[in-house]
């Protein structure tokens, strides 16, 4: 029996295919950058989705698990040679030990505590890791020193490497949404987003459903930390734990579209696209303009499309799948 | 006489500042019974609700389910047991479909998605909800809501179910189609308490009624005995209905 050729299947299968050969496709590395970038946010924005988008529980401080990963992880590269490969684990495991005690604390509460705490603590880990100068080296902060190509140790010439184990774990981190979509915990947070007291009637305890998705969140983020850390050579305590960066992780989500699979992924594209095609339109010309062109997208898909793109990206896409031909489903 | 009473309720009291919502407040349910509950605006009636099921602790009194002491625990745990309510105000998940807002509470029985998406489909056949199985909940009328309140907290598979004010707001045609689904509720093995203001359905319905006023019990009895006891006349029923 041979599977059925129909565009359900064929056009993500293609779209797969492109993004291998992209780089390939790409004029220079500057290019495969931005699209290792956009990667980068799929993971954090998927990540922050899962816990902020589906049970509706808004953070604003992501930053403190994405920041938690990378110095772990960046720490235990440089003092103990430790392969990143490893780090990977362990960068995203501290994460979620972190997101325990916030969890365990804040969802007892409803309301904007949760919003709040999670605010204070990526605020209170970037103080922390200011003060602590002897080990974090402070607002300098770390750099792994380059070995040359090293796979091990996760350093490559080239910036193709990166470029898969990015994609890798962007889709992963889809891929998990996906699966959580379809098991009990994935349903009861949208219950828990729609109406948390209407979802405790019915049996669901809503704390520990968002304490689950919280530290599973916490964890992906730690990932996406420890690849960046490993990618740029470089954490500061700002671009790690700033709030800047908390609230650029949610905008990745909340511009595609919450609580969907895709949402960040899209969102992610958007994102990027905007801030690199700003910064190389005005090259440095005007300091922080991007940063404006980028608080007004916020502004504007806030005001017309407060579900995000996916919504229109949906009907476009279905409306492709419809009129693309199925060579494998003719009778 | 007790080995078949399914909630015991004992000098319940709960005040919200200088209010006392509810005082000392003491009755049974038996297995396979509707017991009305009924009484001004005010009377306690809700905040009972609230108490019993864990959305708000009880100053005193103790509630005990099946015969353990389900007092003060978290609502997700006193459904859990068996013990579901639907709110006086439905409460919706209002972008999710029909279908998936009955499967929510199917999941706490069966939590494989699919095997919850049968049992939801059932459910929302046994409420005469299957016209709009893949209507948004928040697009729903307000009768279609209230059959949803209700498939809702049936998908949870209770033994024990407290119908908030289901008739509110409904017009009589409405009420009649309502009364019937309650019935056939109790005719399939459950036990209900109704918290109502539609006098016809709840005379119609229930086996036995409690009258609140102020937060007290004054009368409890079979419907007839309560549509003629004075001090229920005279809170709450009003002369009118004597004569009726």
């Amino acid at each position: 029996m041979r599977a059925a050729l129909t565009p359900e299947r064929y056009v993500p299968a293609g779209t797969l295919l492109f993004l291998l050969v992209l780089p390939f496709l790409l004029p220079n590395p500057f290019y495969v950058h931005i699209v290792v970038m956009m990667f980068t946010f799929v993971i954090l924005g998927g990540a922050w989705n899962i816990l902020s988008g589906y049970a509706g529980q808004l953070s604003l401080g992501h930053a403190a698990f994405f920041g938690t990963g990378a110095y772990v992880s960046m720490l235990l590269v440089n003092h103990y040679g430790t392969s990143p490969w490893i780090t990977l684990w362990i960068g995203g495991f501290a994460a979620l030990l972190l997101s325990l005690p916030v969890g365990f604390i804040c969802f007892r509460l409803q309301g904007p505590y949760f919003t709040i705490a999670t605010i204070g603590l990526a605020e209170t880990l970037r103080l922390l890791v200011l003060h602590f100068r002897e080990i974090t080296n402070g607002a300098q902060g770390l750099t792994v020193p380059f070995k040359g190509n090293s796979p091990w140790q996760m350093q490559f010439d080239s910036k193709l490497p990166y470029y898969y184990i990015a994609l890798v774990l962007a889709i992963a981190v889809l891929w998990i949404t996906r699966c959580m979509e379809g098991v009990r915990l994935g349903h009861y947070l949208v219950a828990i987003g729609q109406n948390q007291e209407a979802a405790e009637a019915l049996g669901i305890n809503s704390a520990q459903a968002k304490r689950r998705a919280l530290a599973l969140s916490a964890f992906l983020t730690g990932v996406g930390g420890v690849f960046y850390a490993q990618y740029t050579y470089v954490i500061h305590p700002d671009s790690a734990f700033g709030l800047g960066h908390s609230i650029q992780i949610a905008m990745v989500a909340i511009m595609g579209g919450v609580g969907t699979v895709l949402g960040p992924a899209l969102g992610a594209i958007i994102m990027e696209f905007f801030i690199q095609s700003t910064q190389i339109v005005f090259a440095g010309q005007y300091p922080g303009l991007e940063l404006m062109v980028y608080g007004g997208l916020l502004v504007a898909v806030i005001l017309w499309r407060p579900r995000g793109v996916f919504p229109w990206f949906d009907r476009l896409y279905r409306g492709l799948i419809a009129r693309l031909p199925s060579p494998g489903r003719a009778a | 006489m007790t080995d078949n009473v399914v909630l015991t309720v004992e000098g319940l009291s709960k005040h919200f500042g200088g209010v006392q919502a509810v005082r000392d407040l003491s009755f049974q349910v038996r297995a396979g019974e509707i017991l009305g509950v009924i009484g001004p605006n005010g009377s306690g009636k809700t905040t009972m609700f609230h108490l019993i099921t864990g959305f708000h602790r009880p100053d005193h009194g103790t509630v005990t389910f099946l015969g353990l002491d389900i007092t003060g625990l978290p609502s997700h745990e006193v459904c859990a047991r068996g013990l579901c309510r639907t709110f006086q105000v439905a409460r919706p998940f209002p972008d999710i479909t029909v279908h998936r807002n009955v499967l929510m509470g199917a999941l706490l029985r069966h939590p494989d998605p699919a095997e919850a998406a049968l049992r939801a489909g059932q459910v929302i056949r046994r409420v005469g909800l299957e016209a709009h199985t893949e209507t948004p909940a928040g697009s729903l009328t307000t009768i279609d809501q209230r059959r949803l309140e209700v498939a809702r907290a049936l998908a949870t598979e209770p033994k024990l179910v407290l119908l908030d004010e289901t008739m509110a707001g409904l017009n009589a045609t409405e009420v009649g189609e309502a009364i019937k689904l309650i019935a056939t509720l109790r005719d399939q093995g459950l036990t209900v308490v109704v918290v109502e203001h539609v006098m016809r359905a709840v005379m119609s319905l229930s086996d036995r009624i409690v009258v609140l006023d102020q937060g007290t019990k004054i009368a409890e009895g079979k419907p007839q005995e309560i549509a003629e006891d004075p001090r229920v006349i005279q809170a709450y029923l009003g002369k009118e209905y004597r004569r009726a």
